[in-house]
């Protein structure tokens, strides 16, 4: 296991190099000025010019220049944004947590939903209500998201009138900044109208989080309906029926823990879709994210911008994949062995 | 006392390809899928022939005709026009060349290189195949509209260089599933009796490996071919990919959002039209892993 963990290290160390190049890279591979992708500044005067190609080791070779950026990167300067001329790491300290609630709401979602499912369809594969949470989950898996939430705004927002389309609470409510998420923001803040501001925070987080919810939900029904199928043919639960057990007794102690394994690996390989379709629910929701700032900011040609993000959002995506791998293989003995 | 057989019985007797229609056509959402795939392929296809206007002929004496089947619209104009007087119906048909035709594309340009690099990584042994699956591993942890960004920030937007994007995103996966299915292959015991035969890595590649997983291929590919539609629509719909007048369906809605009072069929349907064609894709996909299954069953 030590050594598994080495290996994963060592892997995970490879990979971010790998990605520091690639963000190091796009410094010079974007349109205009190196100076200026790279410290965010749009006019330079020429002593200052002079000043941080010095700084930024931008006259001497190219791995003199990765070095320097490394440093950078570490010791929190990470340039200015074109738009706003504020810190990037500023700005994503504030808008990353933003992205992360909703990701976490929408995959929270699709455990309690996607697996309870996928399991009650695996019960009984050719009957009538398998058949429907199957047709349920392969058209959730084919809906377009963004024609979904404009569905989904159009019936609950406009139509009915239930729900507010966009933002993540009302303006009237002045909740301070600590911990990014919203919810556990309010119940930190000791103001008199909590209650109130609480439940205005869920109206504006129920649509976003459904419509993100419905891929990975109907994915966990898919893979674990798969997966419960496949363990139910394997001989250990033969080996266990044959001792007497009843369907539930088999169910819980073998077949639910076996069947369970493969979707915790699934997590992290459904994580990088998930923040893509992130990034278009809070474009569509006007959801104060990273992905919403990271589209404004292609259009914005913010390229120091896009440049932070591809960092923070892979990292995001990298540590969550090992995570779940070790996880999996920490659950899994049998991983190990590979 | 048991019979010897020569040959099997004539259930097993049929080529394989023909089992597993037999298994796929006793399917019917499997069967409604393959007629809805052939239909948008044709019409990915025979758009331009089929059109009954110029998709892109702004006509101002018909600005925004509701469709045929409310009492203002005109029989000529089925889904109506839009905001510029284009006819929607033309656009819808051409926008399968877009939405659906460039995905085909995207699909194939990723199965063809991930089929190069995923028997690079699955015949080689050692460095060379973990240096290839380690940066693989960091090309799928981006995201693929984070990917599809970066390379509009470097080349700016359009089709073709969203197409690069998604061909991009898509190729990891294409990679590790070929070369997981060769490593399999390489471990059964028809493989050593080959090589033992004298076969060359070429030989056991050509004759064994590739004929035993285009299957498999196959359905990797359907699930690549539905990302890939969602991701071009969506970056359509974003702006990063089709620009304006091109009739790409994720696109035709962007532009129909602003008038979704006043004309909500151009958001209803071109999203209708995406959501079936993944639809049928996904379908043929799920029954193609079906049929393998019940084949592999008998």
């Amino acid at each position: 296991m030590i050594l598994y963990l080495l290996r994963r290290l060592f892997l995970l160390v490879f990979v971010f190099i790998a990605l520091s190049i690639l963000a190091f890279s796009l410094g010079y591979l974007f349109p205009g000025n190196t100076l200026q992708n790279f410290t965010g500044m749009t006019d330079i005067s020429a002593e200052l010019a002079t000043q941080l190609t010095a700084e930024y080791r931008l006259d001497s070779g190219y791995i003199q220049q990765y070095i320097a950026y490394l440093q950078r990167i570490f010791s929190g300067d990470w340039g200015l944004s074109f738009a706003s001329k504020q810190p990037l790491l500023q700005e994503i300290k504030i808008l990353l947590p933003a992205t992360l609630e909703l990701a976490a709401y929408a995959l929270l979602v699709s455990f309690f939903v996607g697996i309870p499912l996928g399991i009650i369809a695996a019960i009984k594969p050719e009957g009538i209500v398998s058949r429907i949470i199957s047709a349920l989950a392969i058209a959730g898996y084919s809906i377009p998201i963004f024609w979904w939430a404009l569905l989904l705004i159009m019936l609950f927002s406009i139509g009915l009138g239930w729900l507010p389309t966009a933002g993540r609470i009302g303006v009237l409510y002045e909740i301070p900044h600590v911990t990014g998420f919203m919810l556990a923001d309010i119940l930190l803040a000791n103001s008199q109208h909590q209650a109130e501001a609480l439940l205005n925070a869920l109206r504006h987080t129920l649509l976003p989080t459904l419509v993100l919810a419905t891929f990975p939900t109907t994915v966990m029904v898919r893979f674990t309906r798969d997966s419960m199928l496949d363990v139910w043919e394997q001989s250990y639960i033969k080996t266990a029926r044959a001792k007497g057990l009843n369907r539930a007794q088999v169910l819980y102690r073998h077949a639910l823990r076996n069947a369970l394994l493969p979707v915790i690996r699934q997590i992290g390989l459904q994580f990088s879709t998930l923040i893509t379709l992130a990034m278009i629910t809070e474009v569509i929701f006007s959801w104060p994210g990273i992905g919403r700032w990271l589209i404004d900011s292609i259009y914005q040609r913010n390229y120091p911008a896009i440049q932070a993000g591809l960092l923070v959002i892979s990292t995001l995506v990298i540590s969550v994949n090992m995570l779940t791998e070790i996880l999996h293989t920490l659950f899994n003995p049998l991983a190990r062995k590979r | 006392m048991a019979r010897f057989r020569l040959l099997p019985d004539e259930q097993q007797a049929r080529s394989p390809l023909l089992l597993l229609w037999r298994e796929f056509a006793r399917q019917h959402s499997a069967m409604s899928g393959l007629v809805l795939f052939i239909l948008f392929f044709l019409l990915a296809l025979l758009s331009p022939l089929l059109t009954p206007h110029d998709p892109y002929l702004q006509n101002d004496a018909l600005l925004l005709i509701a469709p045929s089947w409310s009492e203002q619209g005109l029989v000529q104009y089925p889904f109506g026009t839009d905001d510029l007087g284009r006819d929607m119906f033309s656009r819808m048909l051409v926008g399968a060349r877009y939405t659906f035709g460039i995905a085909l594309i995207t699909v194939v340009g990723a199965l063809l290189i991930g089929l190069l690099l995923g028997v690079l990584a699955g015949m080689s042994k050692g460095v060379k195949s973990s240096a290839l699956n380690h940066v693989l591993d960091l090309a799928l942890t981006i995201p693929s509209l984070l990917l599809a960004i970066i390379i509009v920030a470097i080349l700016g937007p359009g089709l073709i260089n969203t197409l690069w994007a998604i061909m991009l995103a898509l190729l990891p996966q294409f990679v590790h599933s070929i070369r997981n299915a060769i490593a399999e292959q390489l471990n059964q015991d028809y493989v050593t009796a080959y090589r033992l035969d004298g076969a060359s890595n070429w030989q056991v590649l050509t004759r064994l490996i590739l004929p035993n997983i285009w299957e498999r291929l196959t359905v990797t590919a359907t699930m690549a071919l539905s990302t890939a539609i969602l991701d071009i629509a969506a970056l359509g719909f974003l702006g990063l990919g089709a620009q304006a007048p091109t009739a790409e369906w994720g696109a035709i809605i962007a532009d129909s959002l602003d008038l979704i009072y006043v004309a909500p069929a151009g958001v209803a349907l071109p999203g209708l039209l995406i959501f079936t064609a993944v639809l049928s894709v996904n379908l043929v996909g799920d029954g193609l892993r079906n049929a393998m299954k019940k084949r592999r069953e008998n």
